[in-house]
């Protein structure tokens, strides 16, 4: 990843390799939706002041090398609608829509694009910071030493609208509008930054579906708790609804009690119920981790009548690995991919190719019991059932993993973006 | 239709309103608010000692505080003023991470150091009232009180009891009155310095200048003026109201002198601050008003300022801090919605009550040592301020005139030159004869 630190001071050689300055600032024209570097503001050398970025063939090491001799050097033509990234940009404020502080600009992301430098990111995080100082490698070893990630935080240039207010500075907004273009995991990163009411705002700003995939990404359930604690309770529930039944049902073990309990008054009967079954399981069984989203189809059925049930379903693409295949009383007979169910001729009857000896693990396995399955059969979900052999819902990968390493699968998937 | 009589009588009502606006701002604007946590538990000990060991040796050493400070603090309000925005944005929108990192730690350690001294303020008066062992009940209970207060009570309220209660220091104008000094001798001490090339006076006098003149109280009225909201056309009513404060810890400072002057130095009683009888010997400052009753009224007197400073110190840290990296801050908010401002906040008070618990520590000494602290930060801090107010991008017109620069140029030159002193007082203890 390339960052403006990483040029700010760099030493600038011409051509015969002669030094001409340091970089002091990089300019930027505001182009949509990246703003282009296109010129150099230079420090030591009283005749060269600038340059445009036209002339710079490579950078390196802290070191700029130009196509041109300095005799030859012409300095930047100011143009309108520009920006200087250090002085403008770097250690500013960024404040939410309210005008409340959010954190600050601890260093800028840039990346090469069809042969332009383009800002793309800002840096708000802790190895931005370090990296200021120079101690971003020193850091890097010791967090890796205590075996810890030390994910970058970076916001996408595109959810972020800087105000020209006045001269002397540029405070930068996290516009709520531009947000909902953003991918769920890129909203939960900015809404990690956010005061619980901001949090609330941009919430209220998104739709359902994507409010509950927002509330997903945040790691911190009580987070997610306070969040939808101070939303209204109509518009809570209908969040709810949208989330994965396991995903809801984590969420309100954390709220009260009472508020939990409200919520679910106002739910969908049949969402309601789902998410009801999974609060009674203990948090550390198989129970607790599994959500009850699944595709279950009757052993009755053709190959051709079970593609049609899954059109019917609609299946989250999270619950589609496996199809499973159940008689009226949900006893667990066989499972099938989906290739599977494509290749088998329409009319063949499913009992007839399905994989009879499903590996399934009971109510109350603990995770770890899950983990191991998984693995050892490489299996990207594993159906839960209860004594009887009847099935209860589906364990994913990551729900298992994340609880058997936490971090580990948290920290991939937050980590970025562009 | 208003009558030309009403609305005569109404813009006379008006005008009236902003008089009193003027008054009031004048009483307890940032700057009067700033000068009186000024005088604290290191303050009221600093000129106790200064002078129970030297007279009035030191009464001009105020005339030249008061200038620094009005040097220093009308920068600060005026760039609180124009921009909006705190001394520690300021700092680290114009230079960036690493100078804002170092001026920040050496910020939390000038300040974790100067709250224990207020925690050891607490102690001292603690053991003054109630005996020996009571710093062991008053310091905890005291940190609760000000983490609690601060965090979960109505801070606001509780600020203006304490400023209220610090019309104590009236005590040490009344007392000196009383004690009949030589005013003579008084005034002339004002007016003509007298300086000994020895290390204790050089310990007092840097003393009195890092008792005075204390980084964080730059950084604590700028926030000040930029919570009020203040416009560049309130900066004369802003400059009252900092000139007003200065004034008013000034002449505290200058009757706590006089009142220990005329009765601990006259009456030949050694002080040593590192003895633990060494605030009940200052307290007899205070015996030619309060009598047999003279320790309880230094003791009260001590209380009120260490607590007032215990709660103000720590904050005041804390939103440095907080808006050096742009986090969440403010005092209404929970753990969740502002941990970095939490963390910070309860960290210092338990550092600070944490080492004045330590038993047998010398609580004079203590509260003497951040003063040092403070004086050897303030040579760094002054020219950050200079660059900052002289920025035309950062302050437009009310950027420092030639003339303010020269005059900023010579404190910075004398606070240096203190510091630069006293570093050798350290470093070649033979230097100076004792």
């Amino acid at each position: 990843m390339i960052f403006l630190s990483d040029f700010l001071n760099a030493e600038v050689v011409d051509l015969r390799q002669h030094r001409i300055g340091r970089v002091r600032d990089l300019v930027v024209v505001m182009t949509e939706p990246f703003p282009k570097v296109t010129g150099v503001i230079l420090k030591g050398n009283p005749k060269v002041q600038s340059l445009d970025w036209a002339v710079v063939r490579s950078w390196d090491n802290k070191e700029l090398s130009l196509k041109v001799d300095e005799s030859s050097l012409q300095p930047h033509a100011r143009a309108d609608n520009e920006l200087w990234l250090s002085r403008q940009i770097l250690d500013k404020q960024i404040v939410d829509m309210d005008g409340r502080r959010v954190v600050r600009v601890n260093d800028l992301q840039l990346s090469q694009v069809d042969g332009n430098l383009l800002l793309v990111g800002v840096d708000i995080g802790s190895r931005g910071l370090a990296r200021r100082v120079g101690l971003e490698g020193v850091g890097r070893r010791l967090t890796s030493a205590a075996r810890r990630d030390w994910p970058q935080k970076l916001i996408s240039w595109e959810a972020v609208d800087p105000v020209k207010s006045d001269v002397s500075s540029v405070k930068l907004r996290i516009a709520h509008t531009k947000l909902a273009k953003l991918h769920p995991a890129d909203i939960a990163d900015i809404v990690n930054e956010l005061s619980p009411d901001d949090r609330s705002a941009v919430f209220a700003a998104l739709d359902n579906e994507k409010a509950a995939d927002t509330l997903e990404e945040i790691d911190e359930p009580q987070m997610q708790a306070s969040i939808l604690e101070r939303l209204d309770v109509e518009r809570a529930s209908d969040i709810l609804e949208a989330m994965a039944p396991d995903e809801a049902a984590d969420l309100l073990a954390d709220m009260p009690r009472d508020r939990a309990q409200l919520l679910l008054q106002k739910m969908e009967e049949d969402e309601a119920q789902d998410v009801e079954e999974l609060l009674a399981y203990r948090e550390d069984t198989a129970g607790g981790l599994m959500t009850t989203e699944y595709v279950g189809v009757l052993h009755t059925l053709t190959a051709a009548q079970a593609i049609d049930r899954l059109r019917e379903l609609e299946p989250d693409a999270e619950s589609v690995y496996y199809v499973y295949v159940v008689d009226e009383e949900e006893h667990l007979l066989g499972v099938l991919s989906l290739r599977d169910l494509i290749v088998a001729r329409p009319e063949t009857k499913i009992r007839d190719f399905m994989i009879k000896n499903v590996i399934s693990v009971r109510l109350d396995a603990g995770p770890r019991e899950v983990a191991e399955i998984t693995s050892k059969y490489n299996l990207l979900a594993v159906p839960v059932v209860d004594e009887h052999n009847r099935i209860q819902g589906i364990v994913t990968v990551d729900d298992v993993m994340e609880r058997v390493m936490p971090g580990r699968m948290g920290g991939r998937r937050r980590r970025r973006i562009f | 239709m208003t009558s030309p009589k009403a609305l005569q009588r109404s813009l006379g009502a008006l005008r009236r309103r902003q008089v009193r606006f003027l008054l009031l701002f004048a009483v307890v604007g940032p700057g009067v608010i700033t000068g009186t946590v000024d005088n604290d538990a290191t303050g009221i000990t600093g000129y106790a000692l200064a002078g129970s060991q030297f007279g009035y040796d030191l009464l001009w050493l105020l005339i030249v505080t008061a200038v620094c400070l009005v040097a220093i603090q009308e920068m600060v309000a005026r760039m609180g003023t124009v921009t909006g925005k705190g001394l520690s944005d300021l700092i680290r929108e114009r230079f960036g991470v690493a100078p804002t990192l170092v001026v920040m730690a050496m910020l939390f350690i000038a300040n974790a150091a100067t709250t224990v001294a207020e925690f050891a303020g607490i102690a001292g008066a603690s053991q003054l009232l109630f005996g020996e062992l009571a710093r062991y009940l008053a310091i905890p209970l005291a940190a609760f009180a000000v983490w609690f207060l601060v965090l979960r009570g109505s801070f606001r309220s509780v600020e203006r009891i304490l400023l209220l209660l610090s019309l104590a220091f009236v005590a040490y104008i009344v007392s000196a009155f009383l004690a009949h000094p030589d005013w003579g001798q008084v005034a002339r001490h004002t007016v003509v310095p007298t300086f000994h090339l020895t290390a204790p006076f050089l310990l007092i006098f840097i003393t009195i200048v890092g008792t005075t003149i204390t980084p964080w109280m730059a950084f604590f009225q700028q926030s000040n003026v930029a919570d009020k909201g203040l416009h560049p056309d309130d900066l004369p009513l802003e400059r009252v109201d900092t000139y007003t404060g200065i004034l008013a810890l000034n002449v505290v400072a200058f009757f706590i002198i006089v009142a220990t002057g005329a009765t601990v130095f006259a009456h030949h009683v050694q002080v040593d601050p590192a003895d633990p009888s060494a605030f009940a010997k200052i307290a007899l400052a205070l015996k030619p008003l309060a009598g047999h009753y003279a320790e309880q009224l230094f003791a009260i007197g001590l209380l009120n300022a260490s607590l007032m400073a215990a709660s103000v110190l720590p904050l005041s840290t804390t939103y440095a801090i907080t808006e050096a990296f742009g986090w969440e801050r403010g005092i209404d908010k929970s753990f969740g919605e502002a941990p970095a401002f939490i963390t910070i906040y309860t960290t210092m008070i338990v550092i600070g009550a944490a080492i004045a618990l330590i038993p047998g520590a010398p609580l004079a000494l203590i509260t003497n040592l951040p003063n040092i602290v403070n004086g050897l930060m303030l040579p760094l801090l002054l020219p950050i301020l200079i660059v900052l107010a002289n920025d035309k991008r950062i302050m437009g017109r009310y950027a420092n005139t030639p003339l303010f620069n020269v005059f900023s140029g010579v404190v910075l030159v004398f606070l240096s030159l203190v510091t630069l002193a006293f570093l050798a007082s350290i470093i070649f203890p033979g230097l100076f004869k004792a």
